[in-house]
């Protein structure tokens, strides 16, 4: 079977069934079953046979591109790399480099092609095409898998608003609640749409396309996160979510910008035609050239760019000289190249691309829109904020990784770094299930953002993939506490393990995933792995770059706080003695619609990241295969910044390196479990006197490091004066300008209408009057006698030939 | 000639050409015969008279379809056919498939309006109907004035009878009377005025006719001749006006239109006006100098004897040949008639210069007659129409003011004849044009007025009160409808008025142009006089409720009528090149 054929046409179909279910939920409406509940049905149907679609997808692309075993690490040459500023010293290498080039699996050839081409522009072309390699299947089996288990919880979890909903958080005008009918439609016709834009975002072939689903699931998430719209902290939320969002838009349109004017294309791959050869170099491979062995060069296209200045001095010169206008040599190019023209420009480009990754996957300083986006239903939070939109930012970074130079990438792990203990400080206070769950999310995706930006490719993606998992269990949980107990607040909780222990057990599992809990050097949760490797780069990356070492130890910590903050959370919730009698009364299990995902989501928390037993096949070796060609080298030097350097990911694999960062990852989660155990179930502590021993600090914290408060201050309060000032502006000045001019053309049309109908009308009238009298008398002509009829035609020949005759003999005198 | 050879040349040419041109309307003959038959042989046929007869349209416009295909590309060779009585060109063919293609929508048309219950009504309606465009395809490829005259005969006596179809109701019995009497008078007067011009010209074969004018109008006796051609000309033009409801031979149609039912109105308005229109656009553009070629002449040196030779071998001709039927001028026959002229030093009689400069005179006289009659009969069917209180009779006027706009493409071809023949095929395209839109607005008027009477409503206007709010969606197709007859911009009406005006510009006729202009003005007032009080005026309390559907059979032949007008205002090119390419026969 030519699975190469097959799987994009598999993954077209699994792209394009949301999008059906969502157009026929838009156009059935409240329609489908009885007040929409068909709607359900079709949105679960669709995404479930994604899913199936997805998984044969991934199984044809393992048929084709089967796992290799894993490399022997031991044999580490001294190979270096930097942006290659000399082509020869390139070309001398391949022999020796290839020794030391991909250490994992043989990365395999990524599908790219065309599905439809919108329209071409000379040699560049805006097309909806795809490009295809295991993370690309891999993203898409995850988040189908996540999106199933989360449309068939929200059915028990939305059932409310198949009926009228009274919203208690609503009041009227008048005082009374506001009653308004059920969305459940809605709410699922949402959801597709959403699927179906996250999936187009994964299988995009290039940046528009990508730039497209981007602002499409940037619209779903601001459409969910304001399902209740009535709330004006929902929509608060949405507008918040969607303006932030803009602003990291706008970083990434210059980067689009930047690729398209300087290379002429935005695919990520080269498109070939039937033949196999090559028809439109992507932007992978004009940075990453095969012949430069995969190292990131300047591509000539943003050489070009930025000597345009000489370039036609030089061309002056030419015309100047006489000489018939001939190609640019090719060495000036390579002079060019070799003292860094165009490197800037890849540094701009890489770093808008990042400036919408960090909007969408709330990095530090754009991370505020995230927690109050847990205003949306909680099915949507765990959708939006686990293991879809936010993880398109982190995707979005993994898939461009090859185009980002060394001073891109420190800048993504710094943001990272920052942003991971930021929310991790904030989620220690925070009393808000969802609101702590919202910020370990912020957190653990600047954990992500720090593996991709210190070299760690694999570890990076591989923690978006178990984090997806286990935060979308969290967050299901969460929804299965707050539906129980009817309110977000852990102070009202407690307990609640009796009543709810699928749920209990669940989060508990949950709980341990995210903390990496395991064995350290034997085995773990997925969390483990995904954190062990991450740790483990950081440690590589500290080495290499002593002054950056403070980045290791802060996320170490960031693992403590962790741990620390999400077993508060579980023993707040859980264990102990309830706080709020009222809430206990009515807690109750949520029903098995809503616990089988959970215990699904549950299991693959557990064992996502396990190999395939006795072999060696598994998520780690999946994604090690899709790393890009020519990332994994051992240094990687910037020409700005020379003193930093990115160290390869395998060096991370050493033995010594991953026993360190696994003792150390371990003694950090324990001692997080530890403080919280004894603080919030042993209560050996008490966590008010502590947050008094330090009031600064926890005013500091619960208030979120006064981000808001500033942002308002510096963002929102400037713009809302000058909004006044403007409006001002317009009433006082230019309406008053327009007003008068207006009441200028008033009197000028009073006194235009005095002489239209003194004079013009009347002699209009006078006409008019006179038309319609000789219409009148026309139609007295009419006798209605035959007789007179029959005479007319006598009458009128006659009267004819005396016209003609008078007129040809005037008229034939001149002829 | 002598009498075998041209029974020798009728045969000749009978069967190739003649009868293969002729086969739509031999069609038509066969389904009149099958209609009458039908009657009498199986009374009790449950098949409705009116299939047959909408068969019998349909055969007629099958066999025309692949003439029409080859006017579209330009290739109909296009000729004199029946020793030159007729002549099927492209331009003959279009309008041709026009009447066969309405005679078949006319006959659905008074099936689904219900006009008549009794089977037999209906076998005489078709049977009328069907012999009435037998006779409207016959003028509009006549070529030869007995043809002519033939034509408008048999194209105006049926419809004489189909004015009084309803036989019970007095109004419709006087309006027959009436439109009976006005025409015996205006075909005996056109009568008078064919046989002064064939004397005067010594032939009725058009072409021929054409060459001999020019002839008279060269020679210095031209001058003593004046008054007897100017006399016939304006006899004939006395016949056509009457079809054409021109000023001042208009008067029979408000009283017909009144009398009669609305479809035979959207019969007479559309179908009879488009032959008379296309008869007058024949005959204006042959004597101005235009037309086809004229392949042969008998007086031309050594054509009688190719004649002659072709006739005895005709296998050895190529089948284009014509035999005039022509009264000799000269005792002597036909050779000395050809010495005779080869005496005289004038040029080659195929020099069409010559020809066209030496009928500059006709010219003339044509343009301005037109122009007159343009003018007059535009601004009196404008002035009429604005105290009408009868639908019908308001559109009685607007017909006679479209026939006004219709002549002023004729006007324009005769002026461009001479010098700009590339103008005058636009203006003969344009007056196409307007005449396949007009269709769709005229007879979709009369359509609403015959479903507004189905429905209960009378005639007046003013039971058109209230319409747009009893049943919106027929209003809003009569609305776009009476907009299309003024030329407002987004419907077909307006692309039409553009095009005739635009020839008008080409020729510089700019008095003409002025006046039409002055005219759709004018005209907007009634038109939309019966618009305000469909959509701002309340009906009456005791009105009758006046509901026609869109979904109903009624409602949607109106939509079919409505659509057009947008569809032809986006697609005008295509259609405008098709008339271009229909004109290219005539100019």
């Amino acid at each position: 079977m030519d699975w190469a054929s097959k799987i994009p046409t598999l993954l077209a179909c699994a792209w394009l069934l949301p999008l059906a279910s969502f157009v026929i939920i838009l156009v059935g409406g409240r329609k489908l079953g009885r007040a929409g509940r068909g709607a359900a049905w079709i949105a679960c149907g669709a995404i479930v046979g994604s899913f199936c679609l997805s998984t044969i997808a991934l199984a044809g692309w393992l048929w084709i591109n089967p796992l290799a075993p894993p490399a022997d690490h031991a044999h580490h040459g001294p190979a270096h790399a930097s942006v290659s500023s000399a082509p020869e010293h390139s070309r001398e290498r391949p022999a020796e480099s290839s020794l030391h080039k991909s250490p994992g699996s043989p990365t395999a050839q990524p599908l790219c092609g065309i599905w439809y081409t919108l329209g071409e522009f000379g040699s560049s072309r805006v097309a909806i095409s795809y490009y295809i390699d295991g993370l690309t299947v891999a993203m898409f089996v995850m988040v189908s898998l996540i999106a199933s288990c989360i449309h068939v919880y929200s059915i028990g979890y939305m059932h409310e608003e198949l009926d009228e909903v009274t919203d208690e958080a609503v009041r009227l005008a008048d005082g009374r609640r506001l009653r308004r009918p059920g969305r459940f439609h809605r709410f699922f016709q949402h959801l597709s749409l959403f699927s179906f834009s996250m999936l187009g975002l994964i299988v995009a072939g290039n940046l528009a396309m990508v730039f497209c689903f981007w602002e499409l699931v940037g619209i779903c998430s601001y459409l969910l996160i304001g399902f209740y719209i009535e709330r004006s902290a929902a929509s608060n939320a949405a507008n918040k979510a969607f303006i932030v969002n803009r602003v990291g838009d706008f970083g990434m349109i210059v980067g689009l910008m930047v690729f398209w004017a300087g290379l002429g294309t935005l695919s990520f791959g080269d498109i070939r035609n039937g033949a196999g050869e090559v028809v439109e170099q992507g932007v992978f491979s004009l940075v990453r050239p095969e012949k430069a062995d995969h190292d990131l060069v300047i591509p000539e296209g943003l050489v070009r760019w930025s000597a345009r200045g000489e370039i036609s001095q030089f061309a002056r010169a030419q015309a100047a000289a006489g000489v018939p206008a001939a190609a640019l040599p090719a060495e000036r190019i390579e002079q060019w190249r070799s003292s860094g023209w165009g490197y800037g420009l890849l540094v701009l480009g890489g770093l808008g691309l990042f400036c919408g990754c960090i909007g969408k996957s709330a990095q530090f300083p754009l991370h505020v829109w995230l927690p109050d986006a847990m205003e949306g239903p909680t099915p949507v939070s765990a959708l939006v904020h686990s293991a879809t939109m936010v993880a398109a930012g982190v995707y979005l970074t993994a898939r461009c990784f090859p185009i980002f130079v060394p001073e891109v990438l420190l800048t993504i792990a710094v943001v990272g770094c920052i942003t991971l203990l930021l929310a991790a400080t904030i989620a220690l206070t925070a009393t808000d299930i969802k609101r702590v769950l919202a910020y370990s999310t912020v957190s653990q995706l600047g954990y992500m953002m720090l593996a991709l930006g210190s070299g760690g490719w694999v570890a990076g993606v591989l923690h978006l993939f178990t984090h997806a998992f286990f935060k979308s269990l969290l967050f299901l949980c969460s929804g299965s506490v707050i539906h129980a107990c009817r309110t977000n607040e852990l102070t009202q909780m407690g307990g609640l393990a009796r009543k709810m222990p699928w749920t209990a057990v669940t989060m508990l599992v949950g709980c341990l995933a995210i903390i990496g809990a395991g064995i350290p050097l034997v085995g773990g949760l997925s969390g483990y792995y995904s954190k062990d490797a991450i740790l483990a780069q950081q440690y590589v990356f500290a080495a290499a770059n002593p002054h950056l070492g403070w980045m290791f130890y802060a996320a170490a910590i960031g693992a403590a706080m962790t741990a620390f903050y999400m077993f508060r959370l579980w023993f707040l919730a859980f264990v102990g003695k309830p706080r709020d009698a009222h809430v206990f009364d009515h807690v109750h299990e949520s029903p098995p619609v809503m616990t089988g995902p959970l215990v699904l989501l549950a299991v693959l928390a557990v064992a996502v990241a396990w190999h395939v037993p006795l072999t060696h096949w598994g998520l780690e070796p999946l994604l090690s295969q899709a790393r890009p060609l020519g990332i994994d080298q051992p240094e990687f030097r910037g020409l700005m910044l020379a003193s930093t350097t990115i160290p390869g990911e395998h060096l991370s694999h050493d033995a010594s390196v991953h026993t360190s960062a696994a003792l150390l990852a371990f003694a950090m989660g324990a001692a997080g479990v530890l403080l919280a155990a004894v603080m919030y179930a042993a209560r050996k502590l008490d966590p008010a006197d502590v947050a008094g021993q330090f009031p600064r600090a926890y005013r500091f914290l619960l208030n979120k490091w006064w981000f808001d408060e500033l942002y308002h201050f510096l963002w929102v309060r400037p713009t809302m004066a000058l909004s006044r000032w403007t409006a001002q502006l317009d009433q006082r000045v230019i309406d008053y300008v327009w007003d008068s001019a207006a009441r200028g053309v008033t009197m000028i049309a009073r006194l235009d209408d005095w002489v239209d109908r003194r004079m013009v009308d009347r002699a209009l009238d006078r006409i008019a009057d006179a038309v319609y009298r000789l219409a009148i008398r026309a139609r007295g002509l009419q006798s209605g006698y035959v007789r007179h009829y029959v005479l007319a035609i006598a009458v009128g020949l006659v009267a004819l030939v005396v016209v003609m005759s008078l007129y040809w003999s005037n008229a034939s005198a001149g002829w | 000639m002598s009498i075998y050879e041209l029974m020798a040349g009728t045969l000749y040419d009978l069967w190739p050409q003649s009868l293969r041109a002729f086969a739509p309307e031999l069609a038509l003959c066969g389904a009149i015969v099958c209609v009458l038959l039908v009657r009498v042989v199986l009374p009790r046929l449950p098949v409705a008279v009116w299939y047959v007869a909408m068969a019998g349209a349909a055969a007629a416009l099958w066999l025309i379809l692949p003439d029409l295909t080859r006017t579209a590309l330009g290739e109909l060779s296009g000729g004199e056919i029946f020793t030159g009585m007729l002549i099927a060109d492209g331009y003959a063919t279009v309008l041709r498939a026009f009447f066969l293609a309405f005679a078949l929508v006319f006959i659905a048309f008074v099936q689904a309006s219900k006009l008549l219950d009794d089977d037999a009504d209906a076998t005489e309606l078709s049977v009328l109907a069907l012999s009435a465009v037998l006779g409207m395809c016959v003028m509009v490829s006549a070529n030869h004035l007995l043809m002519v005259f033939l034509g408008i005969e048999m194209a105006s006596v049926p419809c004489y009878v189909l004015a009084g179809i309803l036989r019970r109701r007095r109004p419709g019995s006087e309006a027959a009377l009436k439109y009976a009497v006005y025409g015996a008078a205006a075909s005996g007067v056109m009568l008078y005025g064919i046989s002064l011009f064939g004397g005067a010209t010594g032939s009725l074969h058009l072409p021929t006719m054409a060459h001999r004018l020019a002839e008279l109008l060269a020679s210095p006796a031209a001058a003593g001749e004046a008054t007897l051609l100017i006399v016939a000309g304006l006899m004939l033009a006395v016949g056509l006006a009457f079809k054409l409801s021109a000023f001042p031979f208009h008067y029979w149609a408000p009283d017909v239109f009144e009398g009669a039912p609305a479809e035979i109105g959207a019969f007479l308005s559309v179908a009879s006006k488009a032959a008379a229109l296309g008869l007058t656009m024949r005959l204006a553009v042959c004597l101005a100098g235009g037309g086809a070629e004229p392949s042969s002449l008998p007086m031309a040196a050594g054509v009688g004897e190719q004649i002659a030779s072709r006739a005895a071998s005709p296998a050895g001709s190529d089948g284009r040949e014509r035999v005039m039927i022509d009264r000799e001028r000269t005792a002597g026959g036909e050779n000395a008639a050809l010495e005779a002229h080869a005496g005289t030093d004038r040029p080659a009689l195929h020099d069409r210069a010559w020809l066209q400069a030496s009928l500059a005179p006709a010219r003339k006289f044509l343009y301005s007659l037109l122009a007159l009659l343009a003018a007059a009969t535009c601004t009196l069917g404008n002035l009429a129409a604005y105290g009408q209180a009868n639908i019908k009779r308001l559109l009685a006027y607007s017909t006679i003011a479209h026939a006004g706009y219709l002549l002023m493409p004729v006007c324009a071809a005769v002026v461009a004849v001479g010098n700009d023949p590339s103008a005058a095929r636009s203006a003969v395209a344009a007056m196409l044009y307007y005449l396949m839109i007009y269709f769709f607005m005229n007879f979709g008027a009369f359509a609403v007025v015959a479903a507004v009477r189905q429905a209960g409503g009378d005639e007046r206007i003013e039971s058109l009160a209230g319409l747009g709010r009893r049943s919106p969606g027929v209003a809003v197709c009569f609305a776009a409808m009476l907009f299309s007859l003024v030329g407002i911009p987004p419907l077909a009406g307006f692309a039409a008025k553009f095009v005739i005006f635009g020839s008008l510009v080409r020729t510089d006729l700019y008095l003409l142009l002025a006046i039409g202009g002055l005219n759709t003005v004018v005209s907007l007032f009634y038109y939309l006089r019966v618009v305000r009080l469909m959509f701002l005026r309340e009906a009456d309390a005791g009105a009758k409720p006046l509901v026609v559907p869109v979904f109903s059979t009624a409602g949607a032949y109106i939509a079919a009528f409505a659509a057009p007008l947008l569809l032809f205002f986006v697609w005008w090119d295509g259609l405008l090149a098709w008339a271009e390419a229909a004109a290219m026969a005539l100019v």
